[in-house]
C-alpha cells in the first residue's frame, strides 16, 4: 500500500471515533455539536502525556479517554437536562469555550533543549512518539484499526446489552422509558461519558498521526462533520457512521477530477441521498433486513451441514 | 351529500381502513361510533385530506375530493373540529375565529359571523383577547368549533368532541350540536359516548378494525349492543 | 460611566444586526420546528451576488443592497426545496445534516464565482460620526440601528395584521390544525423561507457594509451569531430575537473593550452557556412547545 492511501486510510480510522461519539449520543435522541471538545481534550493529553511526560503510547491513550470522559460526564450533567436543540447549542458553546481556552493555553517544557508542548493559538508541535518509536505508518495505521474494531465489537455488544435497549428506547421516547423504569438521566450521562472517551482516544489517535495539533482545527464545523457522517451512512448500525467517514474522505479524495467542484457536487449528492433516506444509507430497516437474511443464511448452513451429518 | 366508497388508507405497510364505504346525508348528524384503533380518525382524517388514501373516493356534493389539498377541501365546504381540539395555544381567541375564515376574503361578513358565533359562544366572547392556551378545555372544544364554523361550512366533521370533558360540559356540546343541526348545518360526527351520540343522531356506522360492520338508524339496535360493539367490537372482530 | 454607555451604544448598534439574523432564524425554526444551517450562507450568496456587480458592474450601494437581499431569498427557496420540503415529518435531522451539506456546497459555489479571499463592500454612509454630548455615534452605525428598527417593525406587522402573517403564526401555533382551517402551510413555509432569508440578507448587507470586506467565512459568522442571539432571547420567540441581538451586541462591545477579541467570544460563549443551563428557554422566551424541545427525536 501507497503512504498515500496509509493517510487517507488512517484518517478514516481516526475520523470514525469521532463519529462514533456523535453517533453514542444520537442513539439517545440528543444532538451534540461539540463532541470535538473532547477530541481536543484528548489530542492534548495524550500529545501531554508521550512528548512532555515521556509515557508509551497506551497509557496516553488510556489518559486521553479517561480525560475525554471526565470531562464529558461534567459538562453532561448540567447540560443534559436540556433537551433538542437547547442541548445542541449548549454543548456548542461549551466546544467553542474550549477551542478558545486551548488557543489561549501555554505549558512548554524543555525537552532535550527544545521547547515542547502546547503553545496558545500556534499550537502543540513535536507530538513524535510514533516517529521516535520506529512504529512505521502501516504499524501505527493497524494501531488504529485494531482500536477501531474493539470499539465496533463492543458497539455491537452494547446493541445486545440491556444498556444498549435502554438507549434506544431513550432515543425513541425519553417519558415512556422513564414510565418503564430505566433510568433515563444515568443512562445519558453513561452515555456522554462513554461518547467522551471515544472522542479523547480518537483525539490522542489524532495528535500522534499528525504529530501537531492546532486549536483551530477543533471547531464547529469539525463537530456538524461528525454529526453528519452517522446520517450518511446510517443510524441503524455503528458502522454506519465509520461508512460516513470513509465516503466523506476516501471518495472524495479518489474523485479528485471534481477539483474546484469537490463540495458542490458532494454536497449535493449528500442532500439527495438525505432526501432518499432520511436516517442514512444503514438505516434501521436496512439493518433489520440485512440481520434477516444473515440469520437465515446461517441457519440453511447449519441445516444443511445436519443434513450431511446425517446422511453419513 | 358526501359518499365515501371503497376507502383504503394505511400507515406504510399497516392498513388503518381496509375499504370503508359509508353516506352522510344532507341536514342530518351521521354518528360513527366505534371502539379505539377502529381508524374513525384516520377516516376523518383522510376526508380534511390530511392523510391521503389509497384507494376508494370520497365525493362531496359531486366533486371528488381525493388527492385535493386540505385547504381545496374546506374551500369546498367542509370543516373539520380535530381530535384533542388542536387550538392556536399563542393566539387570542379573536385570532383564532379569524385563522378559521382563513380563505374568506369578505372581511365585513367575517366580523358579522364572529359576532354571531360570540352570540352563541358567550364564554368566547368574555375571554376574546386571551390566548387560547389558557382556555379549560370546554372552552377550548367550544373555541375549536366555532373556529370551523368561521369556513362557512356546509358539512361539519367533528372528531371525538367529548373528549376528556366534565359530564356538564358534554352536555352543553350536544345542545351545540343540534342547534348547529337545526340551523342547517349537516353534521358527521365521531364519539365514544355512545349514548349521547345515539340520542342526536339520524343515522349511525359502527366500525371496527377499519371496516363498517353496521350502519342504520339509532332505533335498530339495542343501545346495549350498540354500546357493547362500540366500545369492546364485536366477538367475531375481537378473536 | 462614559466608557461604559458608548460600549452599550456602540454594542445596541451592532447588536441590531444581529438582532434581525435572530429574527430570520427564529421565523425558519418557528416555522419548519428544525433548524436551518445554511441559513448564514444564504445570506453569504446573497451578499456574493452584489459583491459580483460591485465588482464587475461597478454597482452602487442601492444595487448591492438589492442584490443581497434578492439573492439571500432566492438562496433560501433553493435551500427550503432541497433541505426542508421533500422531508417527512419526523426527519428534522436530516434536513439539518442536508442544510450543512449545501452550506458547504453554497460556499464553494461562492468560491468559484469569487476566488480571492476578501472583497471589498462598498460602504453604507460615509461621514462624521454625530455626537451626542460626550458620546459618538458613528453614521453607519445609526444608519444600521434605524434600518434594524425598520425592518422589525415590517416584519412584526407582516405578522400580525396580514393574512399571511396569520397563516404562518397558524403554521407555528399547530401545523395540522392550520391545515384543517385551510392555510396552503407548502406554500406558506417557502414564502417564510423566503421572507426570513431576505430579512436575514438585510442584515447581512448592513453588517457587510460597515466592514466594508466580505469573505466566504460570512456565512458561518452569519449562522452562529443568529444562532446565539436566538438562544440567549428565547427559541421562537419574536421579541426574545430582538432582545438577544441586541444583548449579544452589547456583551460582545464590553468583552472586547476590557479584554480584547479573544476573551470577548469566550465571554459570549460562556454567557451563552450558563443562559441555556441556568433558563433553558432563554431570557424572554416562553415555555417551549414540545414539539420545540424534541425536535432531536424528530
Amino acid at each position: 500500500m501507497d503512504d498515500h492511501w496509509v493517510g487517507v486510510l488512517s484518517n478514516i480510522g481516526v475520523m470514525s471515533f469521532l463519529a462514533l461519539s456523535a453517533y453514542l449520543l444520537l442513539l439517545t435522541g440528543e444532538i451534540s455539536f461539540g463532541q470535538q471538545a473532547f477530541f481536543a481534550i484528548g489530542a492534548y493529553a495524550a500529545g501531554i502525556g508521550t512528548a512532555l511526560w515521556g509515557w508509551p503510547l497506551a497509557a496516553a491513550l488510556g489518559w486521553a479517554a479517561l480525560a475525554g470522559a471526565a470531562a464529558a460526564v461534567l459538562v453532561g450533567l448540567p447540560t443534559l437536562r436540556l433537551h433538542g436543540l437547547y442541548f445542541a447549542i449548549a454543548t456548542l458553546a461549551f466546544a467553542e469555550m474550549v477551542r478558545i481556552l486551548f488557543e489561549m493555553w501555554r505549558y512548554q517544557v524543555p525537552i532535550d533543549g527544545e521547547l515542547l508542548g502546547p503553545d496558545g493559538a500556534d499550537g502543540f508541535r513535536g507530538i513524535r512518539y510514533v516517529f521516535e518509536s520506529n512504529i512505521e505508518p502501516s504499524q501505527y495505521l493497524a494501531i488504529i484499526y485494531a482500536l477501531l474494531g474493539a470499539v465496533l465489537l463492543g458497539f455491537l455488544l452494547l446493541e445486545r446489552s440491556r444498556l444498549g435497549v435502554s438507549l434506544r428506547m431513550i432515543g425513541e421516547d425519553p417519558e415512556l422509558a422513564e414510565l418503564n423504569g430505566i433510568p433515563v438521566k444515568r443512562c445519558k450521562v453513561l452515555a456522554a461519558g462513554l461518547a467522551g472517551s471515544l472522542a479523547g482516544v480518537g483525539g490522542g489517535l489524532y495528535a500522534h498521526l499528525t504529530t501537531y495539533v492546532e486549536p483551530r482545527t477543533f471547531d464547529v464545523m469539525l463537530g456538524v462533520h461528525s454529526l453528519a457522517y452517522g446520517l450518511i451512512g446510517g443510524l441503524g448500525t455503528a458502522l454506519g457512521p465509520v461508512i460516513g467517514v470513509a465516503i466523506d474522505i476516501s471518495v472524495l479524495e479518489s474523485v479528485r477530477m471534481f477539483a474546484g467542484y469537490r463540495m458542490i457536487v458532494f454536497g449535493g449528492l449528500v442532500a439527495l441521498l438525505l432526501i432518499w433516506r432520511p436516517r442514512g444509507l444503514l438505516d434501521e430497516t436496512v439493518v433489520h433486513a440485512l440481520k434477516a437474511r444473515l440469520r437465515s443464511a446461517c441457519r440453511c448452513v447449519w441445516m444443511s451441514a445436519r443434513v450431511g451429518e446425517t446422511r453419513r | 351529500m358526501l359518499e365515501v366508497d371503497g376507502l383504503v388508507t394505511a400507515y406504510g405497510k399497516i392498513e388503518a381502513l381496509k375499504g370503508v364505504s359509508l353516506g352522510v346525508e344532507r341536514g342530518g348528524i351521521t354518528c360513527l361510533l366505534g371502539p379505539n384503533g377502529a381508524g374513525k380518525t384516520t377516516l376523518m382524517m383522510t376526508i380534511a385530506g390530511i392523510l391521503r388514501p389509497r384507494r376508494g373516493s370520497i365525493r362531496f356534493d359531486g366533486a371528488d375530493l381525493v388527492g385535493r389539498t386540505p385547504a381545496q377541501i374546506v374551500a369546498q365546504g367542509v370543516a373539520l373540529v380535530p381530535e384533542n381540539r388542536l387550538v392556536f395555544p399563542q393566539m387570542s381567541v379573536r385570532e383564532n375565529l379569524l385563522a378559521g375564515a382563513y380563505q374568506r376574503s369578505d372581511s365585513g361578513e367575517i366580523a358579522a359571523d364572529a359576532e354571531r358565533l360570540y352570540e352563541r359562544f358567550p364564554r368566547l366572547r368574555e375571554r376574546r383577547e386571551q390566548l387560547a392556551g389558557t382556555l379549560s378545555g370546554g372552552e377550548q372544544q367550544m373555541l375549536a368549533v366555532a373556529r370551523a364554523l368561521m369556513s362557512r361550512p356546509r358539512l361539519l366533521l367533528m372528531d371525538e368532541p367529548s373528549l376528556g370533558l366534565a359530564p356538564i360540559v358534554v352536555d352543553e356540546i350536544f345542545r351545540i350540536i343540534g342547534e348547529l343541526n337545526r340551523d342547517g348545518t349537516t353534521l358527521f360526527l365521531v364519539e365514544q359516548n355512545a349514548h349521547k351520540a345515539l340520542q342526536v343522531a339520524h343515522r349511525f356506522y359502527l366500525m371496527e378494525q377499519g371496516r363498517v360492520t353496521f350502519s342504520g338508524t339509532p332505533g335498530q339496535l339495542a343501545e346495549d349492543e350498540v354500546i357493547q360493539r362500540a366500545y369492546l367490537g364485536t366477538r367475531r372482530a375481537a378473536v | 460611566m462614559i466608557d461604559f454607555v458608548q460600549n452599550t451604544l456602540d454594542g445596541v448598534m451592532i447588536g441590531s444586526s444581529y438582532a434581525l439574523l435572530a429574527l430570520g432564524f427564529t421565523l425558519i425554526f418557528g416555522v419548519m420546528r428544525r433548524l436551518n444551517l445554511s441559513y448564514g450562507p444564504t445570506i453569504m450568496i446573497g451578499a456574493y451576488l452584489g459583491t459580483l456587480l460591485h465588482v464587475d458592474a461597478g454597482a452602487g450601494a442601492a444595487a448591492v443592497a438589492a442584490a443581497t437581499v434578492l439573492g439571500a431569498a432566492l438562496a433560501g427557496v433553493y435551500v427550503e426545496r432541497l433541505c426542508f420540503a421533500p422531508m417527512a415529518a419526523g426527519a428534522g435531522i436530516a434536513s439539518m445534516v442536508s442544510s450543512f451539506a449545501i452550506w458547504m456546497q453554497l460556499e464553494q459555489a461562492a468560491i468559484l464565482v469569487l476566488p480571492r479571499h476578501t472583497y471589498a463592500f462598498p460602504p453604507l454612509a460615509a461621514g462624521a460620526p454625530l455626537t451626542l454630548g460626550p458620546f459618538l455615534v458613528r453614521l453607519d452605525h445609526a444608519t444600521m440601528l434605524i434600518a434594524a428598527a425598520a425592518l422589525a417593525t415590517g416584519v412584526y406587522l407582516v405578522l400580525h395584521r396580514t393574512r399571511f402573517g396569520l397563516g404562518l403564526r397558524a403554521i407555528v401555533g399547530n401545523p395540522v390544525a392550520a391545515h384543517l382551517v385551510g392555510v396552503d402551510v407548502r406554500l406558506s413555509t417557502l414564502a417564510a423561507f423566503a421572507l426570513a432569508s431576505a430579512v436575514g440578507g438585510v442584515a447581512g448587507y448592513l453588517v457587510l457594509a460597515v466592514d466594508q470586506q466580505v469573505t466566504p467565512m460570512f456565512g458561518m459568522w452569519a449562522t452562529f451569531k443568529g444562532l446565539i442571539a436566538m438562544m440567549l432571547g428565547g427559541l421562537g420567540s419574536i421579541p426574545g430575537a430582538i432582545l438577544g441581538g441586541l444583548l449579544l451586541g452589547a456583551i460582545e462591545a464590553h468583552a472586547q473593550w476590557y479584554f480584547g477579541p479573544h476573551i470577548r467570544d469566550l465571554v459570549t460563549f460562556a454567557v451563552l452557556f450558563l443562559v441555556l443551563v441556568l433558563r433553558p428557554t432563554g431570557l424572554i422566551g416562553e415555555a417551549p412547545p414540545a414539539e420545540a424541545a424534541a425536535y432531536g427525536r424528530a
